[in-house]
């Protein structure tokens, strides 16, 4: 497995997001510029679908906290699915899983946004 | 940790891609020292972040600077020495409760990394020593009895 891949997938107006590795501060920028590729594109519902992610130190969950204020004040929001063991106890430790809506599924979070009508 | 010789001492350049051997590195010793696989998921990030931090904090992303990483697991505690010879940490990173809407407010993502380790070992340490700048994490490798 190379250390870090992301793709991007739009399912209507959710962006999806596919990190492949681990996200570290030597593959961040990668995770950082799918991210923000989105935001310019003025795509601001964003699902992180986190199945091929192994881990994520400091620098990936603050990817996350430099984008979400502009995503929110869009009416959009940056929510997550399928997290491993490892990635959810990162989130925990840091209280993450209560600012950031987690989903056990992908389409969970992409319905969330439906439900929500935003 | 004393300045006995550690059980293992790994040298990398202060580059962000020798990141992932450290950590790969301590998450073996820590599986050596006997912590089940998730403890030592938790103890390998947690030296990433120091050694993150020296690249970041101490050599300012300078890639020609030596990231000295010192693993004792022979005693009750895991004890990693994370050293460099660099610029000490500012100790106001070091203060204060982790606030994080508040850094996104400011758009800041700082400080979350020594945060991290705080939460997951049992003990971190900050020291300027002759021999360089000293972050010292321990892990006991059985939990404190409550009330300590």
């Amino acid at each position: 497995m190379s250390e870090l891949s992301v793709e991007t997938r739009e399912m209507g107006e959710v962006s999806l997001i596919y990190p492949r590795g681990f996200i570290n501060a030597h593959t961040v920028r990668l995770f950082e510029a799918e991210i923000q590729r989105a935001v310019l594109a003025k795509r601001f519902k964003l699902v992180v679908n986190c199945a091929g992610l192994a881990y994520i130190a400091s620098a990936g969950l603050g990817a996350i906290m430099g984008a979400i204020e502009e995503v929110r004040e869009n009416g959009g929001d940056i929510r997550l699915s399928e997290l491993n063991e490892t990635v959810r106890n990162i989130f925990e430790i840091l209280g993450f899983d209560r600012l950031y809506e987690v989903f056990p599924t992908e389409m969970e979070a992409v319905l969330s946004f439906r439900s929500q009508g935003s | 940790m004393t300045e006995d010789p550690p059980t293992f001492r790994l040298e990398v350049p202060s580059e962000t891609r020798f990141l992932g051997l450290v950590r790969d590195v301590a998450r073996k010793m820590a599986e050596l020292s006997g912590f089940d696989d998730a403890t030592a998921e938790k103890i390998a990030l947690a030296v990433d972040e120091a050694a993150t931090n020296v690249l970041e904090h101490a050599y300012h992303g300078a890639g020609d600077r030596v990231v000295r990483v010192d693993m004792d697991q022979g005693g009750e505690s895991f004890c990693v020495d994370v050293v460099d010879d660099g610029d000490p940490l500012d100790p106001a990173r070091l203060r204060g409760e982790l606030d994080i809407p508040g850094l996104e407010k400011e758009r800041r993502t700082g400080g979350l990394g020594v945060h991290l380790m705080g939460r997951i070992m049992d003990s971190v340490t900050f020291q300027r020593a002759a021999r360089g700048n000293v972050c010292c994490l321990v892990k006991h490798k059985r939990p404190a009895p409550a009330g300590r």
